[in-house]
Formats: C-alpha cells, sequence, structure tokens
C-alpha cells in the first residue's frame, strides 16, 4: 500500500519557516505570560553571566593600567650627594654611548624642585622647608630608557660607583603581570561554573514547561509530530531565557561601569593619570548576547533531547 | 488491499502482565470492524501498537507493506500521520481554537497555509461546525468536541482511523450520530477501527467485531454472522 498524502500541493520549506516563526512568537508569549516566572530565571541566569563577565571587565582594565605601568620601562638612578650637574652631565654622556642604553635624561635638583612644586600636596611643605634646602637635599637623578633587557641593565647600572641608589620596578611588575594571568585563569573557571549553572537553571525551567505541558506534547507525537517540530518551541524558549539574560547582565554591568567611571576618573586624575574605566566594547556585548541565546538553547536542546528520548516506544 | 495485519503479536509489559497474546487478524482498505472486551482485555494495547505508542513483545504488526518493527527514529512520526486516531476525552489542544486543532495533521504534513484553510473550512462544513471555526474547545459541547476531534483525525485522509471508546462520553442520540459519521468514512477510502465495550453499539452498527478476552482474540465475528445473532 503506497502512503496516502493530502492532494494539495505542499511546500516543506515553507511550512518549516512558517513553524519557526509560529515557534519564536509563542514562545516570547509564554515567557510573557508568567512575568514573575521569566523574571526570576532571567535574573539568576543574569547573575550567572554578570559575575564572571565582570570580572572579566575588571581584569581588562587592569591589564590596560598594567600595560600603561609596563611602558614606563625607565630606570631612576640616584647619583650620590656630592655629585654635581657637570659631573651628573658626563656620566649620562658615558651611559648614553652605551648599546643597552636607548636614552638618558638628566633630571638636576633644581630641575626636581620645579616637578614637586607642580604637585601641589608637595608645594606647601617646600615652601615651609624653604627652597633652598630642599634644592640641597635633592640628589641628581638620571631617567635611564632601557634598550633590550632592563632587568640586566639595571643590575649593571648598580655597579655604577656614582650611584646612591638604582629604582626599578621591574618585581612589581613580574607580580602584577602573575596576578594577571591567574585572574584571566579564575574567570575562565568562574565562567564555565556559573555558564553550566546557567545551562542547568534553563535546562530545569524548559523541564517544568515540558511537564506541564506533556499532554499537549503526547497528542502532537500521537498526531505524527517529529521530534523537531516538538523540539522548536522548547529551543526558543530557552534562546530567549538565554537572550533576556544577557541583556540584563549586560544592562548590570553598564550600570556599574557608568556608577564607578567618573569616581574612577576622579582617583586616577589625583595620581596625574588619565586612566578611564572602560567597558564592554559593541563587539564583545553583541558576542555575549549571542553566546548566551546559544546557552538558553543548549539548556532546553538538551532537556527536550532527554525528554524526547524517553516518549519513544520501547525496543524489544 | 490489506491495510494492517497482526501476525502472533504477543505484548507483555515490564512486571509479567501479558496485554496480548498471539493476536492474529487483518484489515482491508475501506473496512469498518470493531475491537471489544471488557476493561483490560487489551484494547487500548491493540491500538498503541498500530500508532507505535508500543512495540509488541512478539509477533508482527504489519502497516500497508512495512513492518511497523523496522520502523525507528524520525519514521515512527511518519507512520502516525497515517493514522487517525480520535480518543474517548477529545484530546483536544485547549489553547488553540477549533480551526487550528483540526489544522493540526495538515501543519505536521508540511501543507500551505492557504491550503490549510480551505480544507479545514471543508471538514468543519460537513461536520457542521463552519460556525464554530474560532471558538476555543471549552467553549463546545462534548458531542462537539468529539466531532472536532473526528475531523482532526481524518481532515489528512489518513489510510486507517482508530478510535478508543469514542462514544464513552456521550448520550445514545450523540453516539449514534458519531458512528454515522464513522461509518462514512470507508466510503472514501479509510479503514476504520474503533475500540468499544458497548455491545449494544457495536451490534447496532453490524460491522465485523473482533472479540479480545484477557489478551487473546477469542472471537472475529463477520457482519453477516452478527445480523444472525
Amino acid at each position: 500500500m503506497s502512503e496516502r498524502t493530502p492532494k494539495l500541493h505542499s511546500s516543506r520549506f515553507g511550512a518549516w519557516l512558517d513553524h519557526h516563526g509560529y515557534s519564536i512568537v509563542a514562545s516570547l508569549g509564554r515567557l510573557l505570560r508568567k512575568p514573575w516566572a521569566t523574571l526570576l530565571t532571567v535574573g539568576v541566569m543574569a547573575v550567572a553571566l554578570a559575575l564572571p563577565l565582570g570580572l572579566w571587565v575588571v581584569l581588562g582594565n587592569m591589564a590596560r593600567l598594567g600595560g600603561e605601568v609596563r611602558q614606563s620601562r625607565d630606570i631612576a638612578i640616584f647619583l650620590k650627594q656630592d655629585i654635581d650637574v657637570a659631573k651628573a652631565q658626563a656620566i649620562a654622556e658615558t651611559l648614553r654611548g652605551r648599546s643597552d642604553v636607548a636614552k638618558v635624561e638628566l633630571v638636576t635638583p633644581p630641575q626636581a624642585l620645579e616637578q614637586l612644586r607642580a604637585r601641589p600636596d608637595l608645594a606647601a611643605a617646600i615652601d615651609a622647608l624653604g627652597a633652598e634646602q630642599a634644592q640641597a637635599a635633592l640628589p641628581s637623578v638620571l631617567r635611564v630608557g632601557p634598550r633590550g633587557d632592563e632587568l640586566l641593565l639595571a643590575d649593571s647600572l648598580k655597579t655604577l660607583p656614582e650611584a646612591e641608589r638604582v629604582q626599578h620596578d621591574a618585581v612589581w611588575r613580574q607580580r602584577l603581570d602573575a596576578w594577571l594571568r591567574f585572574g584571566g585563569r579564575a574567570v575562565l573557571v568562574l565562567a564555565a561554573l556559573l555558564g553550566l549553572g546557567a545551562l542547568l537553571v534553563v535546562g530545569n525551567t524548559v523541564r517544568l514547561d515540558i511537564q506541564s505541558r506533556r499532554e499537549e506534547i503526547g497528542v502532537l507525537q500521537l498526531l505524527g509530530a517529529s521530534d523537531g517540530f516538538v523540539r522548536r518551541p522548547f529551543l526558543y524558549l530557552g534562546a530567549w531565557y538565554g537572550l533576556a539574560a544577557g541583556a540584563l547582565a549586560l544592562g548590570v554591568l553598564t550600570a556599574a561601569w557608568a556608577a564607578l567611571r567618573q569616581p574612577l576618573a576622579d582617583l586616577a586624575a589625583e595620581y596625574g593619570s588619565s586612566f578611564a574605566l572602560r567597558g564592554l566594547d559593541p563587539v564583545s556585548a553583541i558576542c555575549v548576547l549571542v553566546g548566551a541565546g546559544l546557552l538558553g538553547w543548549l539548556g532546553a536542546g538538551f532537556v527536550t533531547g532527554h525528554y524526547l528520548r524517553q516518549t519513544r516506544p520501547v525496543e524489544r | 488491499m490489506t491495510v494492517l495485519r497482526f501476525d502472533k503479536v504477543s505484548k507483555q509489559y515490564p512486571g509479567g502482565h501479558v496485554a496480548l497474546a498471539d493476536v492474529d487478524f487483518a484489515v482491508e482498505a475501506g473496512e469498518m470492524l470493531f475491537v471489544t472486551g471488557h476493561s483490560g482485555a487489551g484494547k487500548s494495547t491493540l491500538l498503541k501498537l498500530i500508532q507505535l505508542a508500543e512495540r509488541p513483545s512478539r509477533g508482527a504488526v504489519v502497516f500497508g507493506e512495512r513492518n511497523l518493527l523496522k520502523v525507528r527514529g524520525g519514521r515512527i512520526a511518519h507512520h502516525r500521520r497515517n493514522v487517525g486516531v480520535v480518543y474517548q476525552n477529545h484530546q483536544l489542544l485547549m489553547d488553540r481554537s477549533v480551526a487550528e486543532n483540526v489544522a493540526l495533521p495538515l501543519v505536521l504534513r508540511g501543507m500551505k497555509r492557504g491550503e490549510i484553510g480551505k480544507r479545514v473550512r471543508s471538514i468543519l462544513d460537513r461536520l457542521g461546525l463552519a460556525a464554530r471555526e474560532r471558538a476555543l474547545p471549552s467553549q463546545l459541547s462534548a458531542g462537539e468536541q468529539q466531532r472536532i476531534g473526528i475531523a482532526r483525525a481524518v481532515i489528512a485522509e489518513p489510510a486507517m482511523l482508530i478510535a478508543d471508546e469514542p462514544t464513552g462520553n456521550l448520550d445514545p442520540t450523540l453516539s449514534a450520530e458519531i458512528m454515522a459519521l464513522f461509518a462514512s468514512l470507508p466510503e472514501r477510502g479509510t479503514s476504520v477501527l474503533v475500540a468499544s465495550h458497548d455491545l449494544g453499539l457495536v451490534k447496532r452498527m453490524r460491522k465485523r467485531v473482533l472479540v479480545l478476552d484477557h489478551g487473546k482474540l477469542v472471537d472475529d465475528i463477520s457482519p453477516e454472522d452478527l445480523a444472525d445473532e
């Protein structure tokens, strides 16, 4: 016997598109019909997404700050108090001739005094001390820009007999780098754990939705609905949850960025820095939305797949 | 032409309950027949095997030329589209309109929206329900709901229609009306298999009757024999 099909012409692709459209709208309708339940689910997911995202943003800013610090690789040589300006210039000239030195800048005691006076917190103290006495207490300083390995250069400069002290913050920068590397890894681990949490939240919500619609699904299956037909509305439901959670997480991060940006800029200005807090750029924000939507889709897919496998007739 | 064949079919559920034992019968195209028996005789299991909601433990259920044992995965849905089902409790989707409920089998077959609309209007018209097209099932009487269930089962012109106690909740007049509707389907080429424990109704219809008792097919009564009785 040949299978009887409707005699009317049918367009499978058109019907497939129709059902996708129906599933998108119907699943959104289901979310909007239960605003509180939806808000709770989306809220939990948003927190799970916002935490690693927030840490990621913080780390990005720290890395940028570290980068700015790294750019100032100069080594400061504080010359002995008895070295006069002429002698200091001679030492600078000698250093400029070295292959591992890119540049040498001499800061004489009067120049150092001027720089200190420019800082409002020190100007009053210098005035109280007396300019001449303050200048007398200041040594000549050579700022040496390294060419190549700065650690080797710093070690070498420490052997200069005219040097009282050589200041180089390599250890601090190495520690910062190590912390940033650790932070990056911690964010990945946290993102994986909380992402799994978000997946489970969507999965459980969709599972409850499937349970409440078991009869309807059963009827559809007995009428000949394919697994894809049954699964589709739930996949879109999961994707909507994910998208909404991603949008809420971005909203929370943007609000936090807006609240912290100005105070941090003011703080940085106090230290003579123009550092500004950066939020997520548009491309990253879109990636977050797409990723969150996929996460929801995936969670719903696991649960519906499991349910559909359970409802298949048992093979003998 | 044979539409359905049960070859020594047995079904034993986990736990040991034997629902069907060595059941043999065949249904021809355009034939209407009843399956009757007490509660627990195996009627529902028999219908489930046809729908592929269950699989036999032994024997073969052959639908058309296909052994249903070999139908797996996505082909199960495909097979079910060829079997219309009417339930005692109608099993309508309560949040969808009459027209949407009736249209479901055509939607599942991927038919175009405009063509679905034409077919739905045509069948609702035939069943006297055209005016209720946009109503929700909850706004209909039990008889109207059952007619909607039948419209949904036959709209895609399946090779076979199976009905599980379709008149269980209806009064005698409505039951007769529904049965008359079933009896008209074979004229359009659809075979009809009705499971019912209402012997009076079954006898009045004067169709072939399969009698099940504790999972065994104990009698296969032809319409002529039934008339003699």
